[in-house]
């Protein structure tokens, strides 16, 4: 990829005893699309607010084209930011917020202060509203739009500027489903036409999937993993990271050889290697990756405890050995009836041992996982309303 | 039975509103009235009105009024608005505690807040007049003044210290509504914290800034208590003057400026109130309307190309402000100053318009209440007085607690048309203090159309025939004094079985209802309204009753045979007076023949003057169109050698005897 222009370098962020950010190191190239990923709490907001500068962190440093930057205040970065709940200017109309920025003097090059002309301002602003579909409404009241007009509203008055960063925090959170897709395409466009940087904060895994170059997954303070959307998905590197990303049934599990791990005390074969000899593991068995056989063909059987229809597939909760799965198939099998299952090698992913082991991947109370996702989330983005994750996870 | 509920209903809001108007109303009213009577409708002008404009202490607390809550709240309003974002940038427990707090000095009563105010300034001059002689010893670069006092600068600080929380209150609302990353996405965009204080905080919470400073102003025109409390012997504003103009009786002079600071008061409250509702109705209905001729003319102004014109209107109204306060306050300062207190109604203030105008000395006219109120005035160490004017026996006391300074004679050259009865007085036997102002004596006022028989023994005050119908004099003194007389005792007398003897034939009546009540400005009213049938009083204040009494009353003024307590109110200069060749020159001034003249006639005392004494019934004549000056009434003003002989001046009792007074008086009660 492309050159690196921000660096998180042991970054700590703590309010007393209350440790919001905990050694985070993390690079992020030019012209990339980063995604912070995570649940309430877990420090993604922080991260970005350090970045934005209205946060310095306890400890670590940030450095932008690798120098040091976490004394400089916020509007000396070439960083802008678009926030939570738009933090539109109610008192200006749509071309005076978009304007705001370009009307602040900034330093130029000799240390002076330098303005943009009235005329350069005026065509800046209008292409900028052209850019997000806002033609026309250059002297509507902010508080006459809609959510999703004030969306791009605030996108508009953050390019407008030219960042070499754009900061987005839950930017889509307030908008309903349908919009949201549509946002986020448009994002996306906005961000290959002006080859800028994105670093956008959500905890909505689709999104992270569907729009980032690069997704960071973050709990508790800390970074879980980095990589590719493809990445995250197929290889998470712990039950956290497989349960938060798309539907995950995790089982304890003992690596008996290379390619070889065994679940429910039967043997299966995986593509994973360079585990110990019978090391226990956490087995990552995604519900679309199981075969529903007959009772006898089955590798492992057990009973179906409740169906729900998807259009697409079936939710199928099937019972083995007293641990509930989720499976997702196109065939119906009726509540109580005995089925088989066949797992291919490259439908199991071994990872090792965490602390998020025994946590996750038990659907016993699968439809509160469901809601738990849906609640839109509320970062204060003061430190302290930051109210540690509690989850209907362990259920 | 619902259509007569409602109907009672209506009768009850009716007269709650009429309960809570009807005073008001009364008072506008008879603020027109063509008399100056505050009880009969005698045609409408607007006489009080013009006099008012021409009465130069009220125009003066009016300035003062004006000045002290217009920087009030200008600093209140700052200081509360910064204050409030201070606590918004708090955590939330903290900010609802501390606005809690907030909210503790606007419940509290103002006489606690302005006690206390009071209590802290004294204590920091005390503190700072110890500093200033340490810092003045051991530099003598800069000389620190070494007595600070009372005055308009504590009054400032007490405004603005009970402004600022309700500031805070009204900024504080706007404050929680405004989305708090507004400030961050200002930054973000390239403002420093001012930068977005000025462009994006202050626009969102302006309608709280507004009403916040309008409150604010309100609140301080409004104060009396606080400001009576923190602002001095010298400043007075609006409210502290009218409460000195009611001492005697309720002018419509008052009523005029009484109905004029309601109205102001009234038109901030309506102002507020409207420039709410409108805010109101703006956010209730959130369409695009079209913007409004000012909005459009704001938004044209708000346009950077117009930055200089705006900022050039910002600066000229920011000079125009501190010019405003440069002028008034330099006028004030610049000037030199003598500083008086005196009683209400105590001087024709024509004189100190002329003084003024002759000698280009502003003078500081205060008054006091009473002897006693001056004197602890003077004790509290929150006077900066030049000339007061006490009584002979109230001089007695200061002399000998030292607080009087000694007269330059060779800068009095009036001090030789005093009489020679009115010099070398017990009070200063070498008369090296003390120039006289008037005098005049104590004696029986009763209602000829109550009373059988003429009185003329105090011992009328403790008859059982005028039970209910006799008011006692609200003073010891002057109370046991007449008690004294009626025995046949000396009113100095210190033996405590004469004084035990006149407080019981005091309590005595009192016991058997004689008294209706202890009264001291109260009896005016009484008196003139024929509500009372007999008083002690002085004769000075007989005279200007007679001028006011009702139809059918016929007030009346006799020394007693026992005979009577004759004083005199004398010029003075305090120990340290701050401005003394302007009072020399003042009190040469009141001594001349036509301040005297002129006082004569307005107060209706008499003067120690020879020359005046002469020509009054002349002067008299010529300001009343020819009218002649009733000879009794002018023995009554100015008793006769003959009469005086039968009067006694107080001396000051040794503290034994006013510690005597003092307990007795209480168990009088009240």
């Amino acid at each position: 990829m492309s050159k690196e222009l921000i660096r998180l370098r042991d970054c700590v962020m703590s309010y007393g005893d209350e440790v919001v950010l905990d050694h985070i190191n993390l690079y992020i190239n030019d012209k990339e699309f980063l995604t912070l990923l995570g649940p309430s709490g877990c420090g993604k907001t922080t991260t970005l607010r350090i970045i934005g500068g209205f946060l310095s962190p306890t400890a670590g440093d940030i450095l932008f084209d690798g120098v040091r930057i976490n004394d400089v205040p916020p509007h000396r970065r070439a960083v802008n930011t678009v926030f939570q709940r738009y933090a539109l200017f109610p008192h200006l109309n749509v071309f005076e917020n978009v304007a705001f920025g370009l009307r602040i003097p900034k330093d130029g090059p000799d240390g002076r202060k330098v303005k943009v002309p009235e005329r350069e301002i005026h065509n800046r602003v209008m292409e900028m509203l052209e850019t997000v579909n806002l033609k026309g409404f250059e002297k509507r009241p902010v508080s006459a739009l809609s959510g999703g007009q004030q969306q791009r509203v605030a996108i508009a008055r953050a390019l407008v500027n030219r960042p070499r960063v754009l900061l987005l925090d839950e930017p889509l959170g307030a908008l309903d489903m349908r919009l949201r897709k549509d946002m986020q395409n448009e994002l996306k466009r906005i961000q290959q036409e002006m080859e800028i940087t994105f670093i956008y904060v959500t905890h909505d895994q689709e999104e992270a999937l569907a729009m980032s170059d690069t997704v960071v997954v973050m709990d508790g303070g800390r970074i879980q993993q980095i990589g590719t959307p493809e990445d995250i998905y197929n290889e998470p590197k712990n039950a956290f990271v497989a349960d938060f990303i798309g539907e995950s049934n995790i089982i304890d599990g003992v690596m008996r050889a290379d390619g070889v791990v065994e679940i429910f005390n039967r043997k299966f074969q995986c593509l994973d290697k360079g585990f110990g000899r019978d090391e226990p593991v956490d087995v990552v068995i995604r519900p679309e990756d199981v075969d529903i056989v007959d009772e006898a063909a089955g590798q492992l059987r057990g009973t179906v405890t409740s169906v729900t229809f998807k259009g697409v597939h079936y939710d199928t909760i099937v019972d083995f050995y007293g641990f509930k799965w989720l499976i997702q198939t196109t065939d119906y099998c009726p509540v109580d009836s005995r089925i088989g299952i066949k797992i291919d090698p490259d439908g199991i992913h071994v990872m090792r041992k965490s602390q998020y082991s025994g946590m996750f991947g038990d659907y016993s109370s699968y439809s509160e996982e469901y809601e738990e996702l849906d609640v839109v989330e509320d970062e204060s983005g003061e430190g302290e309303g930051d109210d540690p994750w509690e989850g209907g996870y362990e259920e | 039975m619902k259509k007569q509920s409602r109907l009672g209903g209506r009768l009850f809001i009716g007269l709650t509103f009429l309960f809570l108007y009807l005073p008001i109303f009364l008072l506008i009213v008879f603020s027109f009235n063509a008399g100056d009577s505050s009880a009969v409708w005698k045609g409408f002008s607007l006489d009080w009105y013009k006099a008012l404009f021409q009465n130069r202490l009220i125009m003066e607390s009016l300035y003062t009024t004006l000045l002290v809550s217009l920087l009030a709240t200008a600093i209140a309003t700052v200081a509360g608005t910064f204050a409030a974002i201070g606590l918004y940038s708090l955590s939330r427990r903290k900010r609802d505690a501390l606005l809690v707090v907030n909210d503790i000095p606007m419940m509290n009563a103002d006489i606690v807040t302005g006690v206390s105010l009071c209590l802290f300034f004294v204590a920091f001059f005390q503190g700072w007049g110890a500093f200033a002689q340490w810092f003045n010893g051991v530099q003598s670069a800069i000389e620190l003044p070494t007595r600070l006092t009372l005055g308009f600068g504590t009054m400032l600080l007490a405004h603005i210290s009970f402004n600022i929380p309700y500031v805070i209150l009204n900024v504080a609302p706007k404050l929680r509504q405004m989305d708090k990353n507004l400030v961050d996405a200002a930054q973000d965009l390239g403002c420093t914290w001012m930068q977005a204080f000025w462009k994006v905080i202050l626009p969102e919470i302006k309608p709280g800034i507004v009403s916040g400073a309008l409150i604010a102003f309100t609140m301080s025109i409004d104060d009396f208590v606080i400001s009576y409390f923190t602002a001095g012997s010298s400043t007075s504003t609006l409210a502290m003057r009218i409460y000195s103009m009611t001492k005697k009786r309720i002018t419509p002079e008052v009523n005029a400026v009484s109905t004029l600071l309601f109205l102001s008061v009234l038109l901030l409250l309506a102002l507020n109130s409207a420039r709410e509702a409108r805010q109101e109705r703006r956010a209730a209905r959130q369409e695009i309307r079209e913007p409004s001729f000012f909005e459009k003319l704001s938004m044209r102004l708000s346009s950077p190309a117009w930055k200089w014109i705006r900022r050039g209107g910002l600066a000229a109204m920011a000079c125009a402000f501190v010019a405003v306060v440069a002028l008034l306050t330099g006028a004030a300062w610049s000037q030199p100053v003598v500083n008086v207190c005196s009683w209400g109604e105590y001087i024709d203030e024509e004189l100190i318009t002329q003084f003024e105008a002759e000698t280009g000395i502003r003078v500081n006219y205060q008054t006091a209440e009473s002897n006693e109120a001056l004197y602890s005035l003077l004790k509290s160490g929150g006077a900066d007085y030049d000339v007061i004017v006490p009584s002979d026996y109230m001089i007695s006391q200061l002399l000998e607690e030292g607080m009087l300074e000694e007269l330059d004679y060779s800068r009095i050259p009036n001090f030789e048309k005093i009489d020679p009865r009115f010099r070398n007085l017990p009070y200063d036997p070498e008369n090296k203090y003390t120039v006289p102002y008037s005098w005049g004596t104590l004696g029986l006022i009763y209602n000829a159309s109550m009373v059988e028989e003429e009185p003329d023994s105090w011992g009328a005050l403790y008859d059982d025939q005028y039970a209910g119908g006799v008011l006692l004099i609200n003073n010891s003194r002057d109370a046991l004094a007449a008690a004294l007389l009626h025995l046949g005792y000396s009113v100095n007398t210190t033996d405590e079985g004469e004084i035990r003897e006149a407080f019981s034939l005091v309590a005595d009546a009192s016991r058997r209802g004689v008294f209706q009540g202890k009264v001291m400005d109260q009896v005016f009213q009484k008196m003139e309204g024929g509500n009372a049938a007999i008083a002690t009083y002085y004769a000075g204040d007989y005279l200007s009753m007679l001028d006011n009494q009702a139809d059918g009353v016929d007030l009346r003024y006799v020394i007693p045979e026992e005979g009577a307590n004759w004083f005199v109110d004398a010029m003075c200069v305090l120990k340290d007076a701050p401005h003394y060749d302007s009072a020399m020159k003042w009190i040469n001034f009141i001594a001349s023949t036509d301040a005297n003249l002129a006082n004569m006639y307005y107060i209706g005392y008499a003067s120690p003057n020879t020359e005046a004494l002469e020509r009054y019934p002349d002067y008299y004549r010529e300001r009343e169109e020819g009218e002649e000056l009733d000879p009794e009434l002018y023995e009554i003003m100015a008793a006769p050698p003959e009469v005086l002989e039968r009067c006694e001046m107080y001396t000051v009792l040794p503290p034994a005897t006013r510690a005597l007074y003092n307990e007795l008086w209480i168990q009088l009660g009240t």
